[in-house]
């Protein structure tokens, strides 16, 4: 093995290190799980427009999904820090700063907003319509209908697909560093301006993104698995 | 309103773009009687039955529920005719949903809800639209499973019951609302015909203890065994109707005749 790689395989700095870059990925998981609350719910509301009765929230929600779909989260994470408080300091008359946790949040709340909300209408629309023609029978009004007996059932049917949004997410939360965010990989790139042998540091970090999204997904794979089969045998 | 027959159909047509399904249809249903339905698929049968509980808009015509319109406000002026009533507004959708209330619904496809338990399919309607408190729809989500016989798969899922149970099951959740009509969709064309006579027999029980019904089916024994009256229908229209001896023994049109032929060999 050539002294090279074996330097970059070497997991003792990044060891040595660990505190700081603890601290790193526990931002991370911050951001990651602001940002996917922050998804979920606007993937529903929009999810909820493009089923609407009414054409012109259909078509505010075909517009928010394809405009955000179709934006790469990493111009849009500094698009959003950058020109979006001036482009609304410029609104309300006012000098607007965003700090970078709550730029981070919102670009990549806004960007998987959605992917969730393709995955919620999908799930809506698997519905089959007999379910819902029986609801109405009963004399259940729309919104009834709607947060009784097809919420409940598109939650447990996107579980799956959702798993890998969350995956796709957390992996685009290594990008919010680019505004100063104090992630993992933020503190990656400050140990190795320090050591300067960012390698090892990157060969570490992989190791870690890696070990967080395979023990989380199959955590939610298995739990979600035990509760679906219960319901669709 | 003592003498209101419960369900009174008036004029009733529904067009499909240029496909124009149900040509005209009126009738009454008396209260604790039982109306079957009969005719080839396509006759307009289902549709009716749908207009009925407004899942489908009629075109034109209305339907009377003990006495009230379903398809449009009364003016205050009381009695009226169809012209005026015609133009009278059409009622929204919550005012729609307070009438069918009252009527239950059971389809082809049973249509229970995967994600709830039978109990949980059967408490909802009560619970959430008629407003019980927990434990009084529990009773009453309870009782109605021990009409279909089913009180010990209370807690089981959909997906865990067989066609018959499952229909059962709908059987009972359109019942815990307590309706004043029930209103059959072809409930057994769906199931295995060993699995026919379970539900049949919730439904002969439901009739002979006063149910008002009125049953789209394709069970001709049944329809004659139950029924008070019994119509044929064909290319929507009523095409002929009578007590059930009067339409299976003594068929006066030719295509009764036929479609009775028709449906005793392929029993």
């Amino acid at each position: 093995m050539s002294e090279s790689l074996r330097e970059s395989l070497d997991l003792s700095l990044f060891w040595e290190y660990r505190f700081i870059l603890f601290k790193g990925l526990s931002m991370s998981l911050g951001v990651f799980a602001c940002a996917a609350a922050l998804a979920l719910a606007g993937g529903l509301v929009a999810a909820l427009m493009r089923v609407s009765r009414y054409r012109a929230l259909r078509w505010t929600g075909t517009v928010h999904v394809e405009v955000s779909r179709n934006s790469p989260d990493y111009i849009m994470v500094v698009w959003v820090h950058f020109v979006l408080p001036l482009l609304l300091g410029a609104l309300i008359g006012k000098r607007l700063e965003f700090n970078p946790f709550v730029s981070a949040l919102i670009a990549l709340g806004f960007v998987y907003s959605g992917y969730f909300a393709e995955t919620f209408r999908a799930g809506i629309e698997a519905v089959p319509r007999g379910q819902i023609e029986a609801g109405r029978g009963l004399g259940m009004s729309e919104r009834l209908i709607m947060w009784r007996l097809i919420l409940p059932q598109v939650v447990r049917r996107m579980l799956p697909e959702s798993v890998n949004q969350f995956i796709s997410l957390f992996k685009a939360t290594s990008i919010v560093s680019l505004i100063a965010v104090p992630d993992l990989m933020y503190q990656v790139s400050m140990v190795s301006a320090q050591e300067m042998r960012p390698l090892p540091l990157y060969t570490g970090a992989a190791v870690t993104y890696f070990a967080v999204v395979c023990g989380a997904s199959y955590l939610l794979q298995r739990l979600s698995g035990r509760w679906r089969a219960k319901v669709f045998a | 309103m003592g003498s209101a027959p419960s369900i009174r159909v008036i004029d009733l047509h529904k067009k499909f773009a240029a496909l124009e399904v149900l040509k005209g249809v009126s009738f009454d249903v008396q209260r604790g009687t039982v109306l079957s339905m009969i005719g080839a698929s396509g006759s307009g049968k289902s549709t009716l039955l749908r207009c009925i509980n407004h899942l489908e808009t009629p075109t034109s015509g209305d339907v009377l529920i003990e006495g009230q319109s379903l398809c449009y406000r009364e003016t205050p002026s009381g009695r009226q005719g169809l012209r005026e009533r015609r133009a009278g507004r059409p009622r929204s959708l919550a005012e729609i949903n307070r009438i069918r209330r009252d009527l239950g619904m059971v389809f082809q496809q049973f249509n229970l809800w995967p994600h709830m338990t039978a109990l949980e399919n059967v408490m909802e309607a009560p619970r959430h639209v008629r407003g019980m408190g927990r434990k009084e729809a529990l009773e009453a989500g309870r009782t109605a499973l021990r009409r279909v016989h089913l009180l010990e798969k209370a807690d089981v899922y959909p997906a865990r019951l067989s066609g018959g149970q499952q229909q059962r099951v709908a059987i009972a959740r359109a019942l815990a609302m307590s309706p004043k009509v029930m209103l059959f969709d072809e409930a057994t064309s769906s199931l295995d015909p060993e699995l026919t006579d379970e539900v049949l027999a919730v439904m002969r029980d439901l009739a002979r203890d006063g149910t008002t019904m009125i049953v789209v089916t394709h069970e001709m024994a049944f329809a004659r065994e139950v029924s008070d009256h019994v119509m044929f229908l064909h290319n929507g229209l009523i095409e002929e109707q009578g007590t059930p001896m009067q339409v299976f023994d003594q068929p006066g049109s030719e295509r009764l005749r036929q479609f009775l032929n028709k449906s005793q060999r392929q029993r």
